[in-house]
């Protein structure tokens, strides 16, 4: 099957700009994690788009390696959000002011 | 296939339940894995499968219950400057659009009578001959990644 590369990027272009408006619009930590795996779907979804459209394997091994990084981010992000919470609980980003002056 | 990813993450990004939130970001996240295998990315599908669909938003449901966020249902969703967040979005869609547009896709390289596989021997092959030293240090950043984890969620007592 046929899949025009250019169908492929606007995709991914589509789905990086609603990860951005999530990131900069929810109010809850964890849903603004969640944008930054959309936005880093997209940029896979791109990478691939392109190792299909120049025939080069190179971008599924960059979009493997973005899916690794993904996972680290995950786990240190969500340890983050658990040492949060113990200290006060809640997600949104409004409580967290203690660093503020 | 697209329109519904598309659509999933809408909703992913607007829902108010964060529960609804993950299931729509899981029908996201197997519609580009459908996405893939058109693409001939196969080892890329399964890996899309089983490390975001399987492992990590198992990892975030994991953390919606466990936190149990109450006050999410009567607290606005969107902060203040939701319209603005929304314009950065919509001028990012629109740039990358332009740009697609603009630039020249035809065909870089003739497309060969066979299509280029991305089965598991092609991608194995790859990553131990000319990336295995990107290859190590993905692994040394899981490895940061694992102990940074554990660091950080530990009592502080231990």
């Amino acid at each position: 099957m046929n899949v025009p590369v250019s169908g492929v990027l606007g995709l991914s272009a589509v789905l990086f700009g609603v990860g951005v408006f999530g990131f900069l619009a929810r109010r809850n930590i964890i849903l603004m994690l969640i944008s930054i795996e959309v936005m880093l779907n997209a940029v896979n979804l791109s990478l691939v788009g392109f190792s299909r459209h120049l025939q080069d394997l190179r971008g599924q091994i960059l979009a493997l390696f973005v899916i690794a990084v993904a996972a680290a981010e995950v786990g240190v992000g969500l340890g983050l959000v658990i040492a949060l919470n113990r200290n006060k609980p809640g997600a949104g980003v409004a409580d967290l002011t203690k660093l503020k002056w | 296939m697209a329109t519904a990813s598309v659509v999933s993450a809408l909703l992913a990004v607007t829902r108010r339940n964060p529960v609804h939130s993950m299931l729509f970001v899981l029908a996201l996240f197997l519609h580009v894995a459908g996405i893939f295998l058109l693409l001939g990315a196969e080892f890329l599908a399964a890996v899309q499968v089983i490390v975001y669909a399987g492992a990590i938003l198992i990892f975030y449901l994991f953390v919606v219950m466990l936190l149990d966020l109450p006050d999410e249902q009567v607290r606005p969703r969107f902060g203040r400057h939701w319209p603005f967040a929304a314009a950065v979005g919509a001028s990012f869609v629109g740039l990358a659009w332009l740009a697609r547009i603009q630039s020249d896709l035809a065909p870089a390289v003739t497309p060969s009578d066979q299509p280029l596989q991305g089965n598991l021997a092609a991608i194995g092959g790859a990553l131990f001959g000319p990336f295995t030293l990107p290859f190590e240090i993905a692994s040394l950043v899981l490895l940061a990644a694992i102990v940074g984890a554990v660091v950080l969620g530990r009592r502080k007592a231990a």
